[in-house]
């Protein structure tokens, strides 16, 4: 393989990357704290696609705005969905708590996939470009577009990493998803810990549906791949494991941007889930757990 | 006693009526409407997913089990029976416990792969399985035609039976003759020791092999008599629709999504809610097809109101009215 090759195919690997990083992160900060799998993470993807469809192609406004609008709009949805029905679910489920609370997302992602029909159609509504131009070095090209994205999902994880390491509220969330009782005899109110991990879970996958919105068009089905996706990345870094989705999502990009050299279009997925399958049985901790954690 | 039933609970004159007025019902009403062919459509559609759901019911309802790969073996069943057919010259009528077999087989090594596996751990596994499954079809066009579609054999005639399917009513007979096979062997299954074990699994897994019965053991039970049957069904679903294509909404997580809403909202843990259920809602959407999405949105709002409101579903009504 040519080195400009080589080069090209690492900034796509990397650019696809970090938007599996993105979603699995929000996927896995929302299970590690409230022991939620959340199955309409893909259809939140897909409300921030068209927040960011409306306030770019129909407003005109700026993309960051787009990429901010849809940011809040999802942290407003995840905090008013897990006031109004997760956490009415939480009162009164017991040890049964992980199916259903995963069957009340699957109820979720069924309505929402539909009202997105009814509304919007089955038009897709994509933005062709978010900065045009490219840039271009010996024989790589580099897109603008990829690189804006990939800056800006990094910049968003950094944030998000910042918040959970060094601000109150970030630590008081990592008690709570340590041990929640312990967490709430120090005097946190865990209740609101949940609206807020789920709200920023939300938020994630709505920044990473505006970003993508040049690759992935604003569609009532938009979410269904990238949720796939996620879920490989959360069972391949470990559920729950922030770490460990950040790696697996970068990983999982890489692979198939070099898959494509060497496997035709179907099998690749083929492959891939039989590796998370693969991990599932044999080390369902996840690939980057620390030593001795098994759930 | 609630946590594990009434195994012997005894079978009095009313319970006796109950069934019989039920079975009366599903024998007579595609009979009496056999002029209409839409009416028979609707019995069989709703006939197959009540099956399903007692099936799905079998695992989450008593093993616990969530099975999110569910369309996974149907499609087994369903190509297995029709792959049989078109490729080696097998009677269809084998065929469909050759598709039940190779369904049931796999729900057996599914079992097996996911035998150190917890709760939602079993589902995600499952989902991947049905996945690579569906994909690896659509991936071999060359034997299993993909996404071209496989046009599959009908029943070849029996009995004087007119099976070409011109003629749908003696599908709907032979599917309701398995379902009543199935849903007794489901229900003999769940009131013997052997469901007595599935609940106790589902409620402490490591207190039931404290007392010494293999979880291993009752697990893999349950996974092989669930997908058996759900093979032979999707095995019966090929050879009535004629056609298969590997398609998400056919084989993948909407399918899927559909059996498990029909075994929540009838009641986990009842068998017979599923098929109460599975009739109320395929009659509605079925009758209702002018609402288009609309009813994939209740869908969805059922089934997050189940959750939330009326944990049992449907059955929680039973004493009001039946």
């Amino acid at each position: 393989m040519e080195l400009s090759i080589f080069v090209q195919l690492l900034v796509l690997g990397l650019v696809r990357g970090s938007m599996y990083a993105l979603m699995g992160v929000g996927l896995s900060l929302i299970f590690g704290i409230m022991e939620i799998v959340n199955f309409a993470h893909g259809e939140l993807f897909m409300i921030g696609c068209y927040i960011m469809y409306f306030v770019v192609a129909m407003l005109g406004l700026p993309f960051p705005l787009g990429i901010v609008a849809s940011g809040l709009g999802l942290l407003i949805v995840g905090i008013i969905l897990e006031k109004g029905l997760i956490s009415t679910l939480r009162k009164k489920a017991g040890r049964e708590w992980l199916m259903d609370s995963f069957v009340l997302t699957i109820g979720l992602m069924v309505m929402f996939q539909n009202l997105a029909l009814i509304i919007f159609g089955a038009v897709q509504r994509g933005i062709p470009n978010l900065v045009a131009g490219q840039l271009v070095i010996g024989d790589v090209v580099f897109i603008y577009d990829h690189l804006v994205i990939l800056g800006l999902a990094l910049l968003t994880v950094g944030l998000l990493w910042w918040f959970v390491k060094y601000t109150n509220m970030g630590k008081a969330i990592r008690a709570t998803s340590q041990h929640s009782e312990a967490a709430q005899t120090l005097g946190i109110d865990i209740s609101r810990m949940y609206s807020v991990a789920f709200g920023i879970g939300a938020a994630l996958a709505g920044i990473a549906g505006a970003l993508l919105i040049t690759l992935f068009p604003a569609n009532p089905n938009a979410g269904m791949a990238p949720v796939l996706k996620s879920f490989v990345v959360v069972i391949l870094g470990g559920l729950g494991n922030i770490k460990g989705a950040i790696a697996a999502g970068i990983l999982v990009g890489l692979l198939e941007a070099y898959a494509v050299f060497f496997l035709a279009g179907g099998w690749q997925n083929v492959i891939v889930f039989s590796i998370v399958i693969a991990v599932l049985v044999l080390k369902p901790e996840g690939l980057f757990a620390p030593a001795g954690e098994r759930p | 006693m609630s946590l594990l039933g009434s195994p012997q609970r005894g079978m009095n004159v009313s319970r006796y009526l109950k069934v019989a007025m039920v079975l009366a019902f599903l024998i007579a009403t595609p009979w009496l409407w056999r002029d209409n062919r839409f009416i028979t459509t609707i019995f069989i559609s709703a006939l197959m997913f009540g099956i399903w759901g007692v099936m799905y019911d079998l695992q989450i309802g008593y093993g616990g089990l969530i099975n999110f790969g569910f369309a996974g073996f149907i499609c087994a069943g369903a190509y297995g029976s029709a792959l049989a057919a078109h490729h080696y010259e097998i009677n269809p009528w084998y065929c469909l416990l050759i598709g039940a077999g190779v369904s049931g087989i796999l729900g057996f090594l599914t079992g097996v792969v996911t035998l150190r596996l917890k709760g939602i751990f079993v589902g995600l596994a499952t989902w991947f399985l049905a996945e690579v499954l569906r994909l690896t079809i659509s991936n071999t066009p060359g034997y299993t035609r993909g996404m071209l579609g496989l046009a599959v054999k009908p029943l070849p005639d029996i009995f004087g039976l007119d099976y070409s399917r011109f003629e749908l009513l003696p599908y709907y007979y032979l599917l309701l003759l398995m379902g009543i096979i199935i849903f007794a062997i489901a229900s003999f299954m769940v009131h013997s020791k052997i469901g007595l074990s599935f609940k106790a699994i589902r409620e402490d897994q490591l207190a039931t092999e404290t007392l010494g019965l293999s979880t291993t053991k009752y697990k893999l039970i349950n996974f092989t008599t669930a997908c058996f049957f759900t093979g032979l069904i999707g095995a019966f679903y090929a050879h009535y629709i004629g056609i298969l294509t590997p398609d998400p909404t056919e084989f993948g997580v909407p399918r899927t999504v559909e059996v498990l809403t029909v075994a929540y909202v009838g009641g986990r843990g009842t068998l017979w809610g599923s098929i109460l259920a599975a009739f109320l809602l395929i009659g509605f959407q079925e009758y209702f097809r002018e609402l288009g999405a609309w009813r994939l949105v209740m869908y969805g709002a059922l089934l997050i109101s189940v959750m939330i409101y009326a944990p049992k579903g449907l059955s929680t009504f039973k004493k009001y009215i039946w």
